[in-house]
C-alpha cells in the first residue's frame, strides 16, 4: 500500500483533439499538454468555464475518451496502455458521479437494484454479501432500507444525487471523479451533498477529482486547484495559493466575476485600500 | 459571515407617495395536479415603483417562477391565478382575457428568461424575430422595425448589428443570445422588466457581463426591474430591495441593505450563510440548511420553514400557528413569530 | 459536407442493388415453375426443359441475376409472358395512372393530417385531440383493400356519389391528348373541362382510400411534434413579447411540425406503395399496382421484378430528396456557426 501524499493519479502532457479526417486544419485541439497530480486522500478542483476542457479531461481519466497523446498514471499504472479487460478491472477503482442524477439513474429499477448493479457487473456473486454492502453504503449516504425499495422518481434532486454517490461508492473505489455533482441542486441542498462528500472522503480515505465551475464550491472542497481555460491549465497550486495569491489574469477575472464578490472588490478598490486589480 | 462592513448600493426606492407602477395584492396561483392542488403562489403582496430594482429570492419550488409567469398571465396549464390583484398603472390585470394580456406583455412588462439557448426560434433569423416583436406593439414598417432592432442590438453590445441581424440563433453564443433577448424585452420600452434567473445558464464571466448590461439598461431607461434569482450575490450587486420567498410566500421583504446587514427571518439568515466568497473562505464544511423544501400541495397550519428552522424546530407555536407579516423597526416585513430586530443583529 | 453526400449516395446505390438482388432470389425460390406456367398444363417435360433453357432458368442464380442486371442497364426490363408485351412498354402505359393516384393521395394525406392535427392541437379543448387519436387508430388498423371495398359499396353503389370500379374515366369519355399522362392535368391543358371533372370524379375516392393509412401516421407524427414544440421555451418567449396564440402557432410552432414530416417521406412512400397495390385492383384502376397484383398471381416474374426495382429506386430517390430538403430547410444545417 502506498503512503499518503504520493500521487494516486498523475496526468502528464495530455492532448486531445476532435475533428473529421486526417488533415490537421479541420481538427480542434481540446486539450493542450494538460498535466496535474492528485495526491491520495485529497481533492483536486478542476475549475473552468464551459468549453475549458475540464470535462474532457475527466472523460479521459475515466477511459471514456481516448487521448491523442500523454500519460494517465493511476496508482503507478499507465491507463492509456491498458487493454480493454484490464481497464475494466481498473474501472472498479475509479468511479464517477455526474451532474444530472436523473440521467444516470434508470427509472425502471428500484434504488436498491441500482446501487447493487455495479456489484453484479463487477462479479460479486454472493447475494447476501451484496445486499449487506448495498445496505451499508445506502445507510452511509442517508437512505433507509425502506426508502431503497422505491424508484428514483420518488426522490428529490438532492436524494437522487446521494443515491448516485452510493452507486459510485459501493465498489469501494480509490478515486472518484465528481463532474459538477451539485450544480443542478439548490443552494441549501448543495451544502448537504458537499458536506456528505467531505465526510465520506475523511472516513473512507477517498481521492476526488472534482470538476466544478463554481469557485466557492471549489474553494470549500479542494486541497489543490487547477484552473483550465481553452484546453490548458493556466494556473495550479494549493487552494490558498490560487485564490489568495492569484497570479494568472484569467483566474483573477473568474474571481472578480463572482456576483457580490465583484461588487465588494470594486467598492474596496474605490475606497483605496483594496487589492490591486492587475490583469483586468 | 458578516456582511455588515460591506458598502452597499445606495437604496433608491422612489418617494413612497409616488404611485407604484405595479401593485400586487394577495396574489394566489394554483396548479391542479392529479395528486392534489399545488399552491405555488400564496398570498403575495408587493409594490414596484419606477426605477426600482426588486429582487425575488428563492430556491426551486419556492414559487418564484410561477409568480413571474402569473404577473404576465403565462402560467402554464394546469396552473392558473386563483385570487388577488395585479394592478399595472391602475389597470387590473387579473381576469383580463388573453388578447388584453397580449397588449400588456412586451409593451408594459418585458420578460427575460433563464435559458437563452432555448429562448429563440432556431428556424427564424434574429432579425425576423426581432421585427415581429417590435411590430406587435408599434405600427411601423418592417424597414423601420429593422432599423430600430439594429439600434437596440448595438445598445446591448452586439457588434455589427446590421450584419448580425440576418444571422440565425445558433450563430450566436449563449451570452450574445441573452443580450439579444434583453434587447427584445426592452424593445417596446416596458415600464417593468422581469428577469427570471437570466444568468443561471451562463458561465461566470459571461454572467457578469449580462448583469452589467441589465444594470446599464435600467439606469439609462429608468424602467423597474424585478430580478428573480436564487443567487444572493446577484441581489447584492444589482438590487435595492428584496423579497425572500419560501413555500409560495414572501417570508421577508426589505431593503437589500437591511437583508445583508440584519437578516430577520431565519431562512434569510440561513441563505446568507450559504453565500461563500471564494477569495476569503477556507476549505471546510459548508453551512447547510437541514431537510428539504415542503410539499406545496399541503397547506400546513404552521410556518412552512419550521421543520428546518433552528428556532422553529423546538417551538410548538411554529408548528401550529401560521405567522402573519409583521413590520420590524428596520422596515422589514417578516413572516416569523420570533424574528425581531435583535435576532437580526445577531445573525 | 461533400463526404456526407457521397456516403448517402453510396448507401442509396447499395440499397437499390440489395433490394433487386433480394427480390430476384426471393422470386426464384417461391414454389411454382414459371416455365410450366407458360407452357401450359399439357406440355411435355421435354418442352418445359427446353423452355427453361431458353429462359435461362437452368443457370446458376447469380449468373441469372448478372444477366438480368446487364439487360436492365441496356434499358430492357424483360418480357411479360402473360400479356405478351415488353415490361418497359407495360410500365410506361401504367405508370401515369399510378402517379396521378399517388400524387393526389399524398396531397390529401398531408393536407388532412396538417389541418386536423393542427386544429386538434391549437384547440385547447380535449375532444378534438381525442377524436383525432381515435380516428387515426381506426385508419391505421383497417386494411386499405377492405376500406376500398366498403367505400365502393356505400359511396358508389349505395349512394352513387362516386363512380363504380370502372377505371380512370367513364366509358365513352375520350382520353385527353397525352402530355403528362395524368388525365386531370392533360385535360386542363387541353381546356377540356368536362373530361377534367370526370377524371377527378374517378380519382377522388381511390386516392382518399390510399391516403387513409398515410394520413393516420402523418397526423399522429404532426400532432406529437406540435405538442412538443408548444412546450419549447421560445414559444413562451414569443408569447411574452405580446404575440397572440395564433401568430405564435403559425410562425413558431407549425414550421417545426412541418419540418418533422420530411424524414417521414420515405415511410410515407412505402405506405402509399403497399396501399395502392390492392386498392387499384378493387377500383379497377389501370395502374402499376393492379398490374403487379395480376403479375404476382400469374408468376410473371419479369413484371414483378421490374416493379420491385422501380420501387427501390423511387424509395431511395424520395429518401435522398427528403434529406436534402431537410438540410436546406433547417438553418442549423444550412448555415454554419459563426
Amino acid at each position: 500500500m502506498s503512503t499518503a501524499h504520493e500521487p494516486l493519479l498523475k496526468v502528464e502532457k495530455l492532448n486531445k483533439s476532435y475533428g473529421r479526417g486526417m488533415s490537421t486544419k479541420n481538427r480542434v485541439q481540446i486539450l493542450h499538454d494538460v498535466s496535474f497530480e492528485l495526491r491520495r486522500g485529497q481533492t483536486l478542483g478542476l475549475v473552468g468555464e464551459s468549453g475549458s476542457g475540464k470535462s474532457t479531461t475527466a472523460s479521459c481519466v475515466m477511459g471514456l475518451t481516448g487521448a491523442d497523446s500523454g500519460l494517465i498514471e493511476f496508482d503507478g499504472v499507465d491507463l492509456t496502455k491498458l487493454k480493454k479487460a484490464e481497464m475494466r478491472r481498473m474501472r472498479r477503482r475509479i468511479q464517477m458521479v455526474f451532474q444530472d442524477p436523473n440521467g444516470s439513474l434508470d427509472p425502471r429499477f428500484t434504488v436498491a437494484d441500482l446501487v447493487e448493479e455495479p456489484l453484479i457487473i463487477h462479479g460479486a456473486s454472493d447475494s447476501a454479501e451484496r445486499s449487506r454492502r448495498v445496505e451499508e453504503v445506502l445507510d452511509r449516504v442517508g437512505i433507509t432500507v425502506k426508502q431503497a425499495q422505491r424508484y428514483p422518481f420518488a426522490f428529490s434532486g438532492g436524494q437522487r444525487q446521494r443515491i448516485a454517490i452510493a452507486r459510485a461508492l459501493v465498489l469501494k473505489p480509490d478515486l472518484v471523479v465528481l463532474d459538477e455533482p451539485v450544480s443542478a441542486l439548490d443552494v441549501s441542498i448543495q451544502a448537504q451533498v458537499l458536506n456528505l462528500l467531505s465526510d465520506l472522503q475523511d472516513e473512507l480515505g477517498l481521492t476526488y477529482l472534482f470538476i466544478v465551475h463554481d469557485l466557492a464550491v471549489a474553494r470549500l472542497m479542494s486541497h489543490d486547484i487547477a484552473v483550465m481555460n481553452g484546453g490548458r491549465i493556466v494556473e495550479a497550486g494549493t487552494s490558498t495559493e490560487v485564490f489568495e495569491n492569484t497570479s494568472h489574469p484569467y483566474t483573477r477575472a473568474l474571481l472578480d466575476a463572482v456576483p457580490g464578490a465583484r461588487r465588494r472588490a470594486k467598492a474596496l478598490a474605490a475606497a483605496g485600500d483594496g487589492p490591486s486589480q492587475e490583469g483586468l | 459571515m458578516s456582511h455588515a462592513s460591506l458598502p452597499l448600493l445606495s437604496p433608491r426606492p422612489a418617494s413612497p407617495d409616488e404611485a407604484p407602477v405595479l401593485a400586487v395584492r394577495g396574489l394566489r396561483t394554483d396548479f391542479e395536479a392529479r395528486t392534489g392542488t399545488v399552491h405555488a403562489v400564496r398570498d403575495v403582496t408587493f409594490d414596484v415603483r419606477k426605477g426600482q430594482r426588486l429582487a425575488i429570492v428563492g430556491e426551486s419550488g419556492s414559487g418564484k417562477s410561477a409568480l413571474a409567469m402569473s404577473l404576465v398571465g403565462l402560467v402554464p396549464p394546469p396552473g392558473r391565478v386563483v385570487g388577488g390583484s395585479i394592478s399595472l398603472n391602475g389597470k387590473e390585470l387579473v381576469g383580463l382575457d388573453d388578447n388584453g394580456m397580449s397588449q400588456v406583455r412586451g409593451r408594459d412588462i418585458g420578460l427575460v428568461f433563464q435559458d437563452p439557448m432555448a429562448a429563440l426560434d432556431p428556424l427564424r433569423t434574429i432579425g425576423s424575430q426581432f421585427v415581429e416583436t417590435i411590430r406587435v406593439h408599434q405600427d411601423v414598417s418592417v424597414r423601420t422595425a429593422r432599423k430600430m432592432a439594429c439600434e437596440l442590438l448595438a445598445e446591448v453590445g452586439v457588434n455589427d448589428p446590421a450584419r448580425r441581424i440576418a444571422d440565425y440563433p445558433h450563430q450566436y453564443s449563449g451570452g450574445m443570445r441573452q443580450r439579444v433577448l434583453i434587447a427584445m424585452a426592452i424593445a417596446n420600452d416596458p415600464a417593468v422588466v422581469i428577469a427570471d434567473e437570466p444568468t443561471t445558464a451562463l458561465d461566470v464571466t459571461t454572467q457578469a457581463q449580462v448583469l452589467d448590461l441589465l444594470a446599464k439598461i435600467c439606469d439609462e431607461r429608468g424602467n423597474a426591474l424585478i430580478m428573480i434569482t436564487h443567487n444572493l450575490g446577484i441581489v447584492e450587486e444589482l438590487c435595492d430591495s428584496v423579497n425572500v420567498m419560501y413555500a409560495g410566500r414572501f417570508v421577508e421583504s426589505t431593503s437589500a441593505r437591511s437583508l445583508f446587514e440584519t437578516p430577520a427571518h431565519p431562512y434569510s439568515q440561513a441563505l446568507l450563510d450559504c453565500v461563500i466568497d471564494p477569495a476569503t473562505t477556507r476549505r471546510g464544511a459548508m453551512p447547510a440548511i437541514p431537510g428539504s423544501p415542503p410539499d406545496l400541495s399541503v397547506d400546513e397550519p404552521g410556518c412552512p420553514f419550521a421543520p428546518r428552522c433552528p428556532i422553529g424546530r423546538n417551538e410548538p407555536r411554529c408548528a401550529t400557528e401560521r405567522p402573519e407579516p409583521r413590520t420590524l423597526s428596520t422596515g422589514a416585513v417578516v413572516r416569523c413569530h420570533f424574528a425581531s430586530d435583535i435576532t437580526g443583529g445577531e445573525a | 459536407m461533400l463526404s456526407t453526400i457521397l456516403k448517402k449516395l453510396g448507401v442509396s446505390v447499395a440499397t437499390i442493388f440489395g433490394a433487386s438482388l433480394f427480390a430476384f432470389i426471393l422470386l426464384r425460390k417461391v414454389p411454382g415453375d414459371p416455365a410450366r406456367a407458360i407452357a401450359g398444363d399439357t406440355a411435355t417435360p421435354e418442352t418445359i426443359a427446353a423452355l427453361r433453357k431458353s429462359m435461362g432458368l437452368d443457370e446458376n442464380i447469380l449468373v441469372q441475376y448478372g444477366k438480368y442486371m446487364e439487360s436492365i442497364f441496356r434499358g430492357d426490363f424483360g418480357f411479360s409472358y402473360s400479356t405478351g408485351t415488353p415490361v418497359g412498354t407495360l410500365l410506361s402505359q401504367r405508370l401515369p395512372a399510378t402517379l396521378e393516384l399517388g400524387l393526389l393521395s399524398v396531397i390529401i394525406a398531408i393536407g388532412a393530417a396538417v389541418l386536423t392535427a393542427g386544429m386538434a392541437v391549437y384547440s385547447r379543448r380535449r375532444w378534438p385531440d381525442k377524436a383525432l387519436r381515435i380516428s387515426s387508430s381506426l385508419a391505421m388498423g383497417s386494411p386499405p383493400f377492405w376500406i376500398a371495398l366498403l367505400a365502393l359499396m356505400v359511396l358508389s353503389i349505395q349512394f352513387g356519389i362516386f363512380p363504380g370500379p370502372e377505371g380512370r374515366l367513364s366509358p365513352g369519355v375520350i382520353k385527353p391528348p397525352a402530355v403528362t399522362g395524368l388525365f386531370t392535368i392533360d385535360s386542363l391543358l387541353a381546356g377540356q373541362w368536362a373530361t377534367f371533372g370526370n377524371a377527378l370524379w374517378h380519382l377522388v375516392l381511390p386516392a382518399a382510400v390510399v391516403a387513409l393509412g398515410p394520413f393516420a401516421f402523418l397526423s399522429r407524427l404532426y400532432r406529437n411534434q406540435l405538442r412538443g414544440t408548444l412546450r419549447e421555451t421560445f414559444v413562451t418567449v414569443a408569447r411574452s413579447h405580446g404575440l397572440r396564440r395564433f401568430p405564435v402557432f403559425n410562425r413558431h410552432v407549425a414550421p417545426h411540425g412541418l419540418l418533422s414530416l420530411l424524414p417521414a417521406a420515405s415511410l410515407l412512400f412505402a405506405d402509399l406503395l403497399a396501399g395502392s397495390l390492392l386498392v387499384e385492383k378493387v377500383f379497377g384502376w389501370p395502374g402499376v399496382g393492379s398490374m403487379t397484383a395480376d403479375a404476382i398471381i400469374q408468376k410473371d416474374f419479369a413484371v414483378v421484378q421490374a416493379v420491385l426495382l422501380l420501387a427501390a429506386i423511387l424509395y431511395v430517390v424520395v429518401t435522398l430528396l427528403a434529406d436534402v430538403l431537410m438540410a436546406a430547410a433547417d438553418p442549423r444545417t444550412r448555415v454554419g456557426a459563426r
